[in-house]
């Protein structure tokens, strides 16, 4: 469903990314690790096509994302760390505004247990100056999953949610992959990644230090103690220091 | 505690210049700094140095002279009118909580700080002194005209000076006694509608009284001549109502307006006890401040977070309000129609706010019942040609400066979606056709004014039929054919200043930000001369085959036929230019990423 080849991103001289390659199936969600400046949110921008690679090769439900970015991107969802909303759309004209970009026949259908499920169903026709964080952050949640898309990347996808939010959201994750979605997700807080993805890349400067299955990257760094926790890996790995 | 403010001023002040001038190192304000500079040499002091070597020594007679008081007499009336419109217009929306323009920091330090009310608001007041004075200083030079009258330009200076900050200490005035009105009372609107009457009421006694008097002393259209001016201003002065009901502006004016040393002094006596009066009226209304300076003071730090997220400047200070789309949006069609539908619901909630249309509104009604006396002066068959003359040239004027300045205006496009560049990248939308759907609300603005214009030049040029060629047909032909191109002529200047974003947008983002600065102001014109020459480069070709096409058809097809056939060729010229415009354009908005340029 995603597949990453050698994906390297630069900026004049400075390497945010360098030679990455992974894969992530249907039902897989991949967690990406790593200290502030590892290169994780540059990375998602690059495999949603925001922002294009400097080498390497990104392949998003068959379509490759460089030579077809739009049949690509009509398989893939991505959710910013920041919401980013337009200021004269109500929450409906939201979600009328995105079905016409990707198509979405009868979205009214869809869109209403989709309000109801975000809890935003009283919050319809206002403006999102008049919605709390957290409910933007539904909102671009709804704009998102409208199109059912096959592929999802979350970049920090709790920050700004309630403890109920948090709660909700990863429920959210765990069931759209288990329905069959790839899912690539960037998170500080290490017991959600260990909660919820079933996989976890671990980057330092741009470059993968480790990747797998939860179970195979805490044996590597395990050194044989049993039970090691996901930030003890994480601080072992990244040798304890920045980006 | 007046050392310690003073300390922070003169100390801000000195890290600003500070940091000005090392932010000269990045190439983007150095360039702005030298465009600015060579213009201020160029249009300003160049000239300002030949008219400062102009000894003062009274009015000079002569075309001049004539001319530089016709600019001075203009310049207090224009201003009066818009002094009075923004004084009602304060009267009529106050903030929701009137204060002072506080910064946040200064809230911050100053507020919970052992200081006495007064002392915060002759704090604040004076602060607001160093703009005055740079911007009475920086008019002073800029316009030249009144030079001609014999005053040493300095006193220009201390006239506008008087002028701001009057004008300053009103509005401040204003705000605190509607603050206070609403301490006392819930019946504030009462008293502020009563403002606004009165000060309608004011206007219209003005403009009755001036035109009954100036009507009868000057032909209207000989003010230019001088003489007329001196004729009319010297009956106005006479007349027994006028000069009393225009005095508190004849006082604010008078040192701008004056026209010789002696002249000047005499008139700033009274100006500055106006301003002392006014002084005195803001510091001991004793209103409660300070949520209002709060409540401002979030709201500019708001904007101006929003510009460094690369957000445009929100017109007006209300909240958008949720409004009904333009039109229904279908589910499923061509995604460029869902781009016009967004920006045209948020064009409309910028523009067209009732609030806006009230005033509006309000204007045209005033002026046709207040300038009635004017609008009915003659009806005479020679002012028919000469309505029609000024028609073409105001339909002129608009239409150029709808293309000119109108992309630099009009912008619910990608500029103003910047802070949404990633989202819209993840659209499953060909680079072009986000483009073009993302220029077709500005688009759709500007046709609608160069249409109007069209349509007012059509029916206004020629009334009397001297033209035998230009038949009503050949007229509506022409204007058709100018109507059918005017899109085409938007769409590729709208182009242009949003591949300048993408191209540039570490330029195009300090530009928009709302710091001042003389590189800022460079930067812009920058901006300007580049969307000029594109312009130039653009539409010539365009123009010159559809000339040339249009010669050559002329002898066969006659006027409206080669008008046709000229605007064949020109459409066919404008829509190749706006398609390998909007495929780069499309094809640059995605590889454009703002953080790697500001890196």
């Amino acid at each position: 469903m995603i597949e990453v080849q050698a994906l390297a991103k630069s900026y004049g001289s400075f390497t945010a990314v360098r030679e990455l390659t992974f894969s992530v199936r249907p039902g897989e969600v991949l967690g990406l690790v790593g200290p502030n400046g590892a290169g994780k949110t540059t990375t998602l921008r690059c495999l949603a096509g925001i922002i294009p690679m400097t080498a390497g090769s990104v392949r998003v439900d068959g379509h490759d994302l460089a030579a077809e970015p739009v049949a690509a991107k009509r398989a893939l969802a991505f959710f910013p760390d920041e919401p980013r909303l337009f200021d004269y759309l109500t929450v409906r004209q939201h979600l009328n505004f995105v079905a016409r970009i990707y198509g979405v026949a009868g979205y009214e259908a869809l869109a209403t247990p989709l309000l109801e499920e975000l809890e935003l169903a009283d919050k319809a026709d206002v403006l999102p100056g008049e919605l709390s964080r957290g409910m933007k952050q539904k909102l671009v949640i709804a704009c998102g999953l409208l199109h059912s898309p096959r592929v999802m990347f979350f970049d920090e996808p709790l920050t700004g949610l309630d403890p109920l939010g948090i709660r909700r959201m990863k429920d959210s994750i765990v069931r759209r992959a288990q329905a069959g979605a790839a899912i690539v997700l960037s998170s500080h807080l290490l017991h959600l990644l260990e909660e919820v993805c079933t996989h976890v890349l671990i980057l330092k400067k741009g470059e993968k230090v480790a990747g797998g299955t939860l179970a195979d990257v805490a044996a590597q760094f395990s050194n044989g103690e049993p039970n090691v926790s996901l930030e003890e890996v994480f601080i072992r790995a990244t040798g304890g220091t920045e980006g | 505690m007046a050392g310690a403010l003073l300390y922070y001023r003169l100390t801000s002040l000195g890290n600003l210049v500070a940091y000005r001038l090392r932010r000269l190192r990045q190439p983007k304000y150095l360039f702005g700094t030298l465009v600015a500079v060579a213009y201020f040499y160029y249009f300003v002091f160049r000239r300002v140095g030949v008219a400062w070597a102009v000894a003062p020594g009274g009015m000079r007679p002569g075309t001049a002279a004539a001319s530089s008081l016709f600019a001075v007499t203009v310049t207090c009336a224009a201003l009066s009118i818009l002094a009075l419109i923004r004084i009602a217009f304060a009267w009529a929306f106050p903030p929701d909580t009137p204060g002072f323009r506080f910064s946040e920091a200064e809230i911050g330090f100053l507020f919970p700080a052992p200081i006495p009310r007064r002392m915060l608001i002759h704090y604040r007041l004076l602060s607001n002194q160093a703009a005055i004075l740079f911007t009475s200083v920086l008019i002073a030079l800029v316009f030249t005209r009144g030079g001609s009258l014999g005053v040493h330009r300095a006193y220009r200076a201390v006239g506008w000076w008087v002028i701001l900050s009057l004008f300053d200490l009103h509005l401040n005035g204003t705000r605190m006694t509607i603050a206070r009105l609403r301490e006392r009372s819930s019946h504030d609107l009462l008293w502020r509608l009563a403002a606004v009457a009165a000060i309608v009421l004011y206007a219209t006694a003005c403009f009755w009284s001036a035109f009954g008097v100036a009507g009868a002393a000057a032909e209207l259209g000989n003010y230019f001549s001088g003489h007329a001016l001196d004729d009319a201003v010297t009956a106005l002065l006479a007349s027994p109502v006028f000069p009393w009901l225009s005095l508190p502006f004849r006082i604010a004016f008078g040192p701008y307006a004056a026209t010789s040393a002696g002249g000047f002094f005499l008139a700033l006596a009274p100006a500055l006890l106006l301003l002392g009066i006014h002084y005195y009226w803001v510091l001991n209304t004793e209103a409660k401040f300070e949520e209002g300076s709060i409540a401002m003071a979030e709201k500019r730090a708001a904007a101006k977070a929003a510009a460094a997220r690369g957000e445009g400047p929100k017109l007006g200070t209300a909240r958008p309000k949720a409004l009904s789309g333009p039109f229904p949006l279908a589910p499923v069609g061509p995604p460029e129609i869902a781009f016009l539908w967004k920006n045209l619901l948020s064009m409309r909630s910028v523009l067209f706010s009732r609030r806006a249309l009230f005033i509006v509104l309000g204007l045209v009604t005033w002026v046709g019942v207040a300038l009635r006396p004017l609008l009915a002066v003659r009806t005479n068959p020679a002012d028919g040609q000469a309505v029609g003359a000024m028609v073409l040239i105001f339909s002129g004027i608009v239409a150029l400066y709808t293309l000119l300045l109108g992309p630099q205006l009009a912008r619910q496009d990608l500029r103003g979606d910047l802070a949404n560049a990633d989202l819209l990248k993840t659209y499953p939308i060909a680079g072009w056709r986000l483009a073009l759907g993302e220029l077709l609300a500005p688009t759709l603005l500007l046709s609608l004014v160069l249409w109007f214009t069209i349509a007012a030049a059509a029916a206004a040029f020629d009334p009397a039929g001297r033209f035998e060629a230009v038949t009503p047909a050949v007229r509506a032909t022409i204007a058709a054919c100018l109507a059918l191109a005017a899109p085409l002529v938007c769409l590729i200047q709208l182009i242009v200043p949003n591949t300048i974003m993408v191209l540039f947008p570490g330029w195009y983002q300090a530009a928009r930000s709302r710091t001042a600065g003389v590189e800022m102001f460079g930067q812009r014109i920058i901006f300007g001369l580049a969307q000029f020459l594109f312009a130039l480069v653009v539409l010539l070709p365009a123009a010159g085959w559809a000339g040339v096409v249009a010669v050559c058809s002329y002898p066969l097809v006659g006027v409206a036929g080669a008008a046709l056939t000229g605007s064949l060729m020109a459409g066919f010229i404008l829509v190749a230019e706006a398609a390998v415009g909007l495929w780069w354009l499309g094809e640059r908005f995605g590889h454009f990423d703002l953080s790697g340029e500001l890196r």
